[in-house]
């Protein structure tokens, strides 16, 4: 059930080796391309540091066998790290972030990095990535966007457009009533609870991975709903030059916000796999 | 503070936490067999903090992931309820030697209590098990999951046909092995009643909750955990009144 062909190996570091994480290396490093960027994983809001569904474990061991490093942790009050007591969020992150290159550095060459993670992961890899010119990538999960233009007509237009919630108002009006308690919805605004990075924030973030010449990785999901609902939109939002080049932008409204479903987890998987392959061809100067 | 670290055979590496005793003594060493799936999710928090408060009270505390689960290795596809017992083996076996104790207790939550009680053969150290809301046994536990994995498909409009029908072997959002299937459905109520009644304790938290055993001391520390619903599948739980019930439990003399 172990890999052959990677290692594991649990961190605790930082000031008394207060921080935690699993950092995750190719077992054969000469196979690697040179300077391949190290993932870092950050934790999607209070869930532990292996991620929703197990994602960021499957995550880390799939790009090793690709030959790239990774380390997801637990943030300073998730998993298995302490908080810091007096340190609001933003402060925590960003005293958690410095430790994180210091372990980084201690283990392997300095190199580039990627930051990712999903809904809060996603706002604190958009947050750092401009302070720190490792950064070449971002791998973003349901991450922050307004809404643009036509922003409105598209959210009714799905609405009203959607067989599947006719058929389930006529089962619920015709079938007979189910004896399990319904999950009543709330129209909940997603962002609301989160601590999101303004929009100047997510516009500096890709500027920068532009201007390192890196690359982005954007997933949205049905979550996104209430403030995104096209591929492209965050995009058009930004406005960002060259965008198209060096953006992958995805809309998934068939998914979960923490991709309940092993079907859409496997396809993110391949959807990541993908992606990251392109650093490697970036490296070697091959395009296939 | 605590320790972490791989440990097992290279084939089935298993990631374990390890809370020493306050003090440097101790004898009884506890062993936190945890839930699964989105219980797994939702508790991992709570089981910490009960580690923590377990070894500030003077035990030594062994958390693990079984195979496939958490972050030890294997995929859940891979692994069989056999091979779960053998990680609650090893990790009993890792736990005496790292921390000297000869006295162990284990904690099982939820799936964790059955195959807990199935494991407690395998180990004549363990003195006393204490089960959170144990399931009543594997058949029903697949029942509930599949309920779950109707109920994902209830609430997601936007899913294909074809993704309806691809997610139609999933239970509960996981793709189990026919193995696992099997063994689960053979786990039934025997595996608790097979522990002698005065080695368990059952901490439930709803009055409605029973237990397949009659005559063992079960607890009610009330808390809504929705166990059984997708509503708060992913979301983080700490419930002080169950964790003080279970330090009381798994600390009396």
């Amino acid at each position: 059930m172990s890999d052959p062909v990677l290692t594991e190996e649990p961190l605790q570091f930082g000031e008394g080796g207060r921080l935690f994480g699993i950092l995750t290396l190719p077992s054969v490093p000469f196979h690697r391309p040179p300077e391949l960027p190290v993932f870092v994983f950050f934790n999607a809001g209070l869930l532990h540091r292996v991620g929703p569904n197990r994602l960021y474990v499957h995550l880390a061991r799939d790009l090793s066998r690709m030959g790239f490093g990774s380390l997801r942790v637990d943030l300073a009050g998730r998993g298995d790290s302490p908080s810091r007591p007096g340190l609001a969020n933003q402060l925590s992150v960003a005293a958690d972030y410095k430790e994180i290159l210091r372990v980084l550095e201690s283990r392997l060459a300095p190199g580039p990095l990627v930051l990712g993670g999903l809904c809060s992961g996603a706002d604190n890899a958009i947050r750092l990535t401009p302070k720190d010119s490792r950064v070449v990538g971002l791998l973003l999960f349901d991450p922050v966007c307004s809404p643009d233009n036509g922003f409105g007509t598209r959210a009714f237009v799905l609405r009203y457009t959607n067989t599947a919630r006719y058929i389930a108002w006529l089962k619920r009006r015709f079938v007979a009533p189910s004896t399990e308690p319904r999950e009543d919805k709330e129209e909940v605004d997603p962002l609301g609870i989160r601590d999101i990075p303004t929009q100047e924030q997510l516009r500096t973030a890709f500027e920068s991975i532009r201007e390192r010449e890196g690359r982005v990785l954007s997933v949205f999901t049905q979550y996104a709903l209430p403030y995104y609902n096209q591929a492209g939109q965050l995009g058009r939002v930004l406005g960002v030059d060259g965008y198209q080049q060096f953006c992958t932008e995805l809309f998934w409204p068939n998914a979960e916000h923490t991709y309940t479903l092993d079907l859409h987890r496997r396809r993110l998987m391949e959807v990541v796999r993908t992606w990251a392959g392109g650093f490697i061809r970036s490296r070697t100067g091959t395009n296939d | 503070m605590h320790e972490a670290f791989f440990f097992g055979p290279d084939n089935q590496r298993i990631l374990a936490n390890y809370h020493p005793a306050a003090g440097g003594g101790g004898q009884v060493l506890t062993v936190i067999c945890p839930p699964l799936f989105s219980d797994y999710i939702r508790t991992q928090l709570a089981l910490r903090e009960l580690a923590i408060s377990l070894a500030e009270r003077g035990q030594h505390v062994l958390r693990f992931d079984y195979g496939g689960t958490g972050d030890s290795f294997g995929e859940i596809g891979e692994v069989a309820v056999s091979d779960w017992l053998e990680d609650i083996a090893l990790a009993v076996r890792e736990g005496r030697e790292i921390s000297g104790s000869s006295v162990v207790r284990l904690l099982g939550v939820r799936a964790g209590a059955l195959l807990a009680c199935r494991s407690v053969g395998a180990s004549s150290a363990v003195q006393r098990l204490v089960l959170w809301d144990p399931v009543p046994d594997g058949a029903g536990y697949l029942e509930e999951l599949r309920r779950t994995q109707v109920a994902l498909f209830k609430r997601n409009l936007y899913l294909s046909r074809a993704e309806r029908r691809e997610a139609m072997h999933e239970y509960a959002g996981y793709a189990l092995s026919e193995r696992m299937l099997e063994d689960l459905r053979l786990v039934d109520a025997s595996a608790y009643s097979r522990v002698p009644k005065g080695m368990l304790h059952v901490v439930s938290t709803s009055s409605a909750a029973g237990f397949p055993v009659q005559g063992v001391p079960q607890d009610v520390a009330p808390f809504v955990c929705n166990w059984d619903t997708l509503a708060n599948a992913n979301e983080v739980f700490v419930p002080r009144p169950v964790l003080e019930r279970l330090i009381a439990c798994l600390t009396r003399s």
